[in-house]
């Protein structure tokens, strides 16, 4: 379930650093909150917030399972889950890295 | 996310099916177990029961282990004079366990935790797919 919050959360985030009422240029200031909207690192840090905590849950589901408390069932599905979480995450931050590079490139 | 829900739904399936084989496997093990003190009830079968039940959180009907069920069957009855838990009549009850039964019961929880494995396997690989595409 961290998926879609890691993903439309990321995006939705994307969609408002684009938007041109937010404020042009805040898209590279990673340092602070713009009062208009989060700025590009607030939104990394948010999408590696909820993908920590995935990765938290499914360790200590692994944990739980080698104490003999846990299910199998339960640890596979909390490691998954956090497979999925963790890959969209990275997919996205290689996404936003390549447009800025792309950017950065351009010639002025 | 739908898809992690399906695979949420299906390892419920998993998690009862392992309840059944527990339930099997008590059953084949017991298959000899005679009473322990003269003219007692020897070991009863046992049976699982499924449940469909809403979970709240998830937002979906999961299958959950219902209560299990004693077997009401006869047991079998020996004549051996000689066996410690022989009556008067030197009659023994043996439990009303059928090995075949429980072989085809075991298939079936075997087969039913792969379809279930099945579908997590069909979800992930079109969770990956789905990826694919932000990655290209």
């Amino acid at each position: 379930m961290t998926i879609p919050s890691v993903a439309a959360g990321a995006y939705a985030n994307i969609a408002r650093l684009a938007d041109p009422s937010a404020g042009l240029g805040k898209a590279a200031g990673a340092a602070g909150e713009a009062a208009s909207g989060p700025s590009f690192g607030a939104m990394l840090k948010d999408a590696l917030n909820s993908v920590t905590e995935a990765g938290h849950k499914s360790d200590a589901q692994t944990q739980a399972m080698v104490a003999g408390k846990s299910d199998m069932v339960d640890v596979v599905t909390a490691v998954s889950e956090t497979e999925v979480a963790v890959e969209t995450m990275v997919a996205v931050r290689n996404k936003v890295i390549e447009a800025y590079q792309s950017i950065m490139s351009m010639p002025i | 996310m739908d898809l992690m829900k399906s695979i949420a739904i299906a390892a419920s399936g998993l998690r009862a099916q392992s309840g059944r084989m527990q339930v099997i496997s008590e059953n084949i093990a017991n298959a000899d177990s005679t009473p322990s003190q003269a003219g007692g009830d020897p070991y009863r079968r046992q049976i699982a029961t499924f449940q469909s039940e809403m979970d709240n959180a998830l937002g979906a009907r999961v299958v959950k282990l219902g209560p299990v069920k004693t077997d009401p069957s006869d047991f079998q009855v020996k004549n051996e004079p000689g066996h410690p838990a022989a009556d008067a009549n030197g009659n023994v009850k043996y439990p009303n366990v059928n090995p075949l039964i429980e072989m085809t019961d075991l298939r079936d929880a075997q087969r039913s935790y792969s379809a279930n494995l099945n579908v997590i396997n069909a979800t992930r690989a079109m969770i990956q797919r789905t990826l694919d595409i932000l990655k290209s």
